[in-house]
This record gives structure tokens, sequence and C-alpha cells, in this order.
């Protein structure tokens, strides 16, 4: 029985306040935003809806993860440890006998073999492990205005940066422990031909870091002024660096600030192990693979230590697709969650017609 | 709630009471009371109501509620948990000292019924989703401690941290808690058993926030373990690195808020346009205020602030992060909308029944309203459906013309409604096939005699007005001592004898008697009972053309009909109601 058909003594009853000369009813309005009265839609979880959803999901991502897995596949990589832990490993001395004021670089070259040829741009990367470049006081320990090439943060380094700020009573151009702790090995390529003969692979060291890093993040201070010796003068080196920031390339678009290794090491990495670019092997024609397959030497000149804390180092060769380098990872999750929502639609079905209420006769319990 | 069995009540007075409520006494009448169906304390005073209020609230696990418009109620509308203010008559006291107030005590049931359901439904899934939603964001703090050295290092933008729970996850919820309804307001009057969850404490209790929350701990798992299995090996099209602090805050904090979003989109119950305004509105401030926060122009005023330049533009440009971004939403979403319907389909509560019929209803009349619009019985059709669709709270009145007999024998028959009031059971009993054939049998037989109960009580008559009219009203036969004949022929001995069956222009609205014109306009037109319209007083014209006879009679039937009709106007005098 609608229990809403109560005697009332008028229609809908309302106070009127007498007001001087007005009078002003105190009913709320009758628009339908005050009444809660608002068109609106309004959703049901049928089965007419959830159960495609999930075959929908389901056909839709096991042909990407399909896709990506077969394209991943299909990039090249190659990744050799150089970190030097064994006495059998050609780097074993140089890791060993590394000192902090050695005056001739220690160098170690470690052969390699290529299985299968590399076509079109091969990256070179080093990858470096159990080095927490997210730590939060490492993180925080940089200037950006100084790195854009403001010339009073030159002069005074922010105190984020302590205590890499000051050395020999001279600010620290670039200060910080980030920069402090730039990877500053080398490696270089030798291709051994098969009739002996030594063949560098040339690197190019330009376009390895960010547009907006390069042209916008880190400016040289002094503005276009070609001769940074002088303009960084009055500054020291960072505590752990061979040669001053104005040395880091003869190139002068890649030197100062603006040098792109420099660059590519102060963007810190968000997990321990991670890997950054270094060099671009490019590639030659169409009908020559970039890097045909054979034998092959990785020579490092060992500058950076990394046994004090149990860190590792590593060369990485990869080529590259739409989808970047190779990560298995992507494509294996999409054919599993793509296969799960289909498994789960089906279910469902199964249990929806076996079990399910049937709200066809809507019989309401009063 | 007590199993009441029997059908008690308990009646005391304040001399009574003031014995029972003493400290030895009280829990006697505790008992007694709650073994009560109803508890009628009368002649008390203010004290004594609070201290009966005070009773139930120390003794029973139970929420009180105290409604009263006088200032002697004051006392009780404080002590009890919530105090109901009527303003009117008496004054305004009791609304300065309570939670709630209005302007009837027929209020009362909305406010429980549709107000406070609505609210206790609303609050409940805001605090869900709030603690969801926090959880969320924060625990992905404590995942990537593990990888980060515990060293506190956030995984997001400062700026991000800043701003998600001010501007881009408060609007959606916001909207939710104001607008949402799970079933419409007339359908929570409808089905007093709606309001049972919010009695039972069903719908937010620890179970419930340990569900909020673990939804909430495993949607930050996914949201951290997920980027970071693609993008530590990952690297952009142009061969960078994508492992690099800054585009794992964005994916993240990109993956974060699509989720939230979409999870509040699964949530929302009720979308108006406010709530469609506000969620997608929010996900574009999020998109607009990272772009513009990791653009070039703030990035020169402050380099140190805004140090984030560059990222999201070139983040947001990988295929890798969307298709991440993708899988971390599927991985959060899915399971959530398997729960929600499986226990949508093996164990529908009942608001979520009620819910169903009414888009079913409303996709029928939808449909039905589309094609009926041609035919003669489309106007009778579309009538209906204007009752069916009429908005709560506008009386409209609907009316029907049609050119051959209609329902009105079918409504007067009684055989489709409830005969609560002996009069029309004993006119329903008659069993004649039509009604018009009855009045002239009845008109024929009885024109020669004057009719011995000349008491002209028209009573039942509205009969056809509404299938429960009030039954003192309809009792007066015996209060006048006249019977269901007298009525009818006292109806027609009232109207010119040439045309009795033909129904009065104008009077045919009249409020101030609705019996007889209402019956005799059933037979000739099928005008529906209508209500609107003055009372159009044709009683004194009516009574000049009558007998004699009717004269002494016709004052009292007037002042009669006058004091039925209020009764009448008042009882509803709509179709048979759903």
């Amino acid at each position: 029985m609608m229990a809403s058909s109560y005697n009332a003594k008028e229609e809908d009853g309302h106070i009127t306040v007498s007001g001087p000369g007005t009078l002003k009813s105190k009913k709320p309005d009758n628009t339908a935003f005050k009444q809660q009265r608002l068109p609106a839609w309004q959703p049901i979880l049928t089965a007419g809806t959830v159960l495609p959803a999930f075959f929908v999901i389901g056909l839709l991502f096991i042909p990407i993860g399909i896709g990506l897995y077969v394209t991943s596949n299909n990039i090249k990589e190659f990744e050799i440890d150089y970190t030097g832990t064994e006495p059998s490993s050609p780097c074993y001395n140089c890791s060993v006998n590394f000192s902090w004021n050695s005056s001739r670089p220690c160098s170690c070259s470690l052969p390699f073999t290529l299985e299968q040829p590399f076509e079109s741009n091969v990256f070179v990367y080093y990858g470096l492990s159990n080095f927490y470049q997210n730590h939060r006081r490492y993180v925080k320990s940089r200037d950006d205005s100084q790195l854009n090439g403001n010339v009073d943060s030159l002069k005074s380094p922010s105190k984020e940066c302590e205590p890499y700020a000051h050395s020999d009573d001279k600010p620290i151009a670039p200060c910080g422990a980030i920069a402090n702790s730039m990877f500053n090995d080398t490696l270089e390529l030798f291709f051994m031909d098969p009739n002996g003969t030594r063949i560098q692979i040339p690197l190019t060291k330009r376009g390895i870091a960010w547009w907006t890093d390069k042209h916008v993040k880190f400016r040289n201070p002094g503005g276009d002024n070609p001769n940074l010796t002088s303009v960084f003068q009055g500054t020291s080196k960072p505590v752990n660096w061979h040669r001053p920031v104005s040395e880091l390339d003869s190139d002068p678009e890649n030197n100062g600030f603006v040098n792109e290794d420099f660059i590519v090491w102060m963007r810190t990495a968000a997990l321990p192990t991670f890997r950054k670019l270094y060099r671009i092997v490019q590639k030659k024609s169409h009908l020559v693979p970039t890097l045909p397959s054979g034998n092959y030497t990785l020579e490092v000149v060992y500058n950076y230590p990394v046994r004090s804390f149990d860190g590792r180092k590593r060369m990485i060769l990869s080529t590259i697709s739409w989808m970047g380098g190779k990560n298995p990872f992507l494509g294996l999750a999409y054919i599993t969650v793509g296969a799960v929502c289909f498994l789960l639609g089906v279910v469902l079905l199964v249990i929806h017609h076996k079990y399910g209420s049937r709200n066809n006769s809507a019989d309401i319990p009063n | 709630m007590d199993n009441i069995s029997g059908e008690f009540a308990l009646v005391i007075s304040g001399h009574s009471l003031a014995h029972a409520l003493e400290a030895d006494m009280e829990a006697e009448l505790l008992m007694t009371a709650c073994a009560c169906k109803a508890v009628i304390c009368c002649r008390v005073t203010p004290m004594q109501k609070a201290l009966v209020v005070e009773l139930i609230k120390k003794h029973k696990k139970a929420v009180t509620l105290a409604i009263g418009d006088g200032a002697n109620d004051v006392s009780m509308i404080k002590s009890a948990h919530i105090g109901v203010g009527i303003s009117g008559q008496e004054g305004i006291q009791a609304v300065l000292a309570s939670d709630y107030s209005f302007a009837q005590f027929r209020f009362l049931q909305r406010l429980l019924l549709v107000h406070g359901r609505w609210s206790y439904l609303r609050m409940c899934r805001f605090l869900c989703y709030f603690f969801y939603k926090n959880f969320a964001f924060t625990m992905v703090h404590f995942w990537f401690g593990f990888f980060c050295g515990f060293s506190a290092q956030t995984v997001y933008d400062q700026y991000f941290i800043t701003l998600y729970n001010i501007l881009y996850t408060s609007l959606p919820v916001l909207a939710m808690g104001i607008f949402d309804q799970d079933v419409p307001d007339r359908r929570s009057l409808e089905y007093p058993k709606l309001y049972e969850p919010g009695q039972l404490n069903l719908l937010f209790n620890k179970r419930e926030f340990f569900i909020c929350i673990s939804q909430g701990i495993y949607t930050s798992l996914v949201l951290f373990f997920v980027p970071y299995a693609v993008l530590s090996n990952a690297s952009q099209d142009t061969a960078e690195p994508l492992a690099d602090y800054q585009t794992f805050a964005v994916t993240t904090a990109t993956a974060l808020v699509i989720v939230v979003s979409v999870q509040i989109a699964l949530d929302t119950g009720y979308w108006t346009i406010i709530n469609h305004v506000f969620v997608w509105g929010s996900l574009g401030l999020f998109f607009s205020i990272m772009l513009a926060m990791h653009s070039q122009t703030l990035f020169s005023s402050s380099p140190n602030q805004f140090h984030f330049v560059g990222s999201a533009q070139s983040t947001l440009l990988q295929p890798v992060v969307w298709l991440t971004i993708a899988l971390a939403t599927v991985i959060c979403i899915v399971p959530v909308l398997a729960f929600r319907f499986l226990k949508l389909d093996l164990k529908p509560q009942l608001s979520d029944t009620v819910r169903y019929t009414q888009l079913v209803r409303q996709k029928k009349r939808k449909a039905v309203c589309f094609s009926g619009g041609a035919g003669v019985r489309g106007a009778a059709g579309s009538t209906s459906e204007g009752r069916l669709g009429a908005r709560g709270g506008s009386r409209r009145s609907g009316y029907a013309f049609a050119h051959q007999e209609g329902f009105g024998e079918l409504i007067t028959s009684g055989k489709n409604m409830r005969l609560s009031s002996l009069a029309l059971a004993s006119f329903a009993s008659r069993h004649s096939s039509s009604w018009i054939d009855t009045l002239r049998k009845k008109k024929h037989s009885h024109t020669p005699t004057p009719p011995g109960a000349a008491s002209g009580d028209s009573s039942p008559a509205p009969s056809c007005v509404s299938g429960s009219a009030a039954p003192p009203l309809s009792n007066s036969p015996s209060v006048l001592g006249g019977s269901q004949d007298a009525a009818i022929e006292e109806e027609e001995a009232r109207t010119p004898p040439p045309s009795p069956l033909q129904a009065k222009p104008g009077s045919s609205t009249s409020h101030a008697r609705p019996p007889s014109t209402t019956l005799l306009a059933a037979s000739e037109s099928t005008q529906g009972p209508s209500t609107g319209g003055g009372p159009g007083d044709t009683a004194p014209s009516a009574q000049g053309e009558s007998g004699g006879w009717t004269l002494s009679l016709g004052a009292v039937q007037e002042a009669l009909s006058n004091w039925r009709s209020l009764g009448v106007r008042s009882s509803s005098p709509g179709p048979p109601s759903l």
C-alpha cells in the first residue's frame, strides 16, 4: 500500500514569513536541482554489458600482446659485464688496483662475439647495478639554476649541493653529488675482421640526450661565449673529476654544461639497476648490416670504481623499434591479461547461466 | 530490532510514569514497552519525555529519534540522537533545539525513507572511495621504498602530491556524495524495507572498510610494479631509456589518476550532468596542469622549482607508456568489475532489484510512448502513463474522453479495488451487469415513494473516487441512518428528472458534491474522478429543482457534503494507486 497518501490540511504546508509589507515564503524552490530531480543516467552492471566488455578486452589484448612479443623478439640485444670481479676477467687488475689519484688510466679489453648481425642504428649503453641514483639525498643534490646558466648560481651554488658545493674556497661548477659521481669510463668497439685486422667502429656522441635537456634545461653561463675556460673562471671542478667542466669535449657545442654525456648522467634513474645511452653506431646503408656477426673487442678505460658498494658495470648493444628496446615483459603481460580476461568472461557467463538471478520477472517482496 | 509478537500497546499516564521511571522499576518498564507495538505516554511532563528517551538510549542499542512541535518537547528533542522539530502553530522553540525541522508531521516519512537513506548511502560510498584512493596513492611510496634504499624519495612530482587530493580527485567524489541515488524517491517511499541496510549498518562496517583498504593496497601494488617491470628495460623510440625518475613519475601519476577516475565512474550510480563535468573535467585538469607545469615557460621563471621540464611532453608521446597505463588500468579494474557483477547476479540486494525494475519500467514506458501516439485508445493510454509518470510532489489530474462506455463500470464494480468500506462492499455485491441499468431500475422503483430514510447521506459514493475512502466518512450510513439505495435515489431526485443521467456542466468538477456528480458523470462520459477545478457549488440550484421534500434535507445534505468534501478531496481521489 502506498504510504504516501497522507491526509494533509493544505497542499504542501509552507510557512510564510510576513516581513514589512511582503509575504516571503520559506518553501524551497521547486527546481530540478534543489529537489534532486536532475535528469540522470543510471547505469547497471547487467550481464549484457559486463560479459561483452570482458570478451572485448580479452580479444583486444591478446593480439596486442602477440604483436608486442613478436616485435620484442625481433630486437637484438647484447650485454657484457665488465666489472672485473673474478680473477679470470680481463678487467680484474683494473678494478682491484683502482686508486683515486692515479695518473695513468687503466685499460682492459674484453672479446665478445655477435651471433647475429645488427641492422639499422645500433645503440651502445652502459649499465650500472646496485647504484641508487634514486636516493632522496642524492636526487636533491643539484642546482638546476646553475645548470641553466645563471651566473649568480654559478658563483654561489644552492644549499642543496652541500657538501659538494665548495672546494678550495671556490664554488664547484657543476655542484652536487649527482655531478660529482659522473660516469667516466671510456668504451670503444673494435671489429675483428676474419683476415685479422682490427677495425674501429665509429661511435657518435651527439644525439644521446633529450632535446629539452640539451636546449632548454642545460645552458652554459655567459651566453654563447665559446671560451668556456674564462666563463668558468673562479670555479673549481667537482672533487671526483679528472678534468674541469670546460674541458669535457673539444667540440664547443658539446662542452661545458651542455655536454651530452653529462646531461645523460644528470637525468637520474628511477631504479637501482639502470642503463644510460652512451653512443650511437649509425647505420651505413641498407645492404650492409651495421654490425655484422663475428668477433668484436670492447676496450675499456676503467675510471669508474664500483667495487666498493658491490656495484656492477656492463655494456649493452641494442637495436630499436617503435616500442623502444627489447621488452618481453610487456608482450607477455598483455597476452596473460587478455587470456585471463577472456577466461573470466567465460566463467562468469557459465555462472550467470546456471545460478544467476532471473531479473525478467522482478518480484519485489514487500 | 525486537521481534514483537502479538499486537499490544501500552498506555501510561504521567503519574504512573513517574513511578515507573524510578531506578528499580525502569528495567521492567523498558522490557514491557519493548514488547509492545506501540507505547503511548500521555499527560507527561517535558522532563519525563526526556527521561523516557534516555531510558531507551541507555539500555538499547538503537538510534532514537524524537519529534515534537512545542516548547515542552525541547528536552526530549535534545536528549534523543536525532531531534526533529515541527515549526508551526506552537512556535519555533522546538525548531531551534532540533537537528531537522519541517512544517508538517507527514514530512517525517520523507525525511527518513528518502533523505536519510540517501544520506547514509552517499556517506558510505564516499568514505569507501576516499580510503581507497588515498591508499592507492600513498602505498606506492611504500613499495618504492624497497628500491630506493628506504630514503623516503617520492615517486611522484611534488606538485602532483599537493594537487592530487585537492584538484584531481576531489570533485568527482564530491559530486557523488551530493547527487547519488540508488533508487528514486518514489520507490524509496514505496518499499520501506529499503531502509533496513541503514539500521543494520550494512554499507560501511569493519568488513567493508577492510575491503576498501585491500583494494587500495592491491591497486598500489599494480600501479608500482607494472611500470617498474615495463620501464626498467624500456627505451623511447629514440633509444633514450625510459627508466629515468621523471618518466617513471609521470607514468605512475597518470596511471593513478586514470585508475581512480575509472573507479569513481564505476562507483557513481546516478550520473547527472554535474557528475560528468566533474569526472571528465578532473581528468582534463590533470593533463592540462601537468603539461603546464612541465612547460618551458614555468621552468624559465624558476628552474629549481619546475625541474620536470619536458617530461610530460616526452613521456606521453611514447606508445610504450600508454600501453603500460592501459595494462595497469585493466589489471586494477577487471577484478572489481568481476566481483561486483557476481554480487549483483548471485545475491542482489533489494535496492538492486528495485533499481533494475525501475529502469526496465522506464524503458518500457519510453517504448510505449513512442508507439502509442495514434488511436482513440491512445488518449486513454497516455493518460494512464501520465499518471504513472507523474512527478511526485505536484498533483496532476488526468482527463480521458471517449464516445463509448469506458472504464467507469469496471471501476465502480469494485472488482479491481480493495473493498475497505462496508458500503462499498455492499455496493459491489450487487452483481449487476450494468450500473446504469441498476440506476435506472432504482429510479423507477423509488420515485413515487419518498425515501424512508430521509437523511440524504450520499455516503459511500466516493467508491469510484478512490479505492480506500476514509472509513469514518464512508460509514456515515451509521451516522445518518441512511442506506445505499437512499443515497442513489437522493442524488437522482436532486437532479432534474428529464435527464437524470446528464452530467451537469461545470458541476462535474465540483468539489462540493463529488459523489453525485462523479457517479452520474461516469455513466455518461468516462470522466475520471477529477479533483481539479474549484468547488463549483451548484447545490442551491439543485435544491431548487428538486422536490419540496428535499428542501429540508438539502440543507443537511449541503452541510454534510461540505464536511465530506474536505475528506474526499484529501483522500487522494486519484486513480487506483500503483
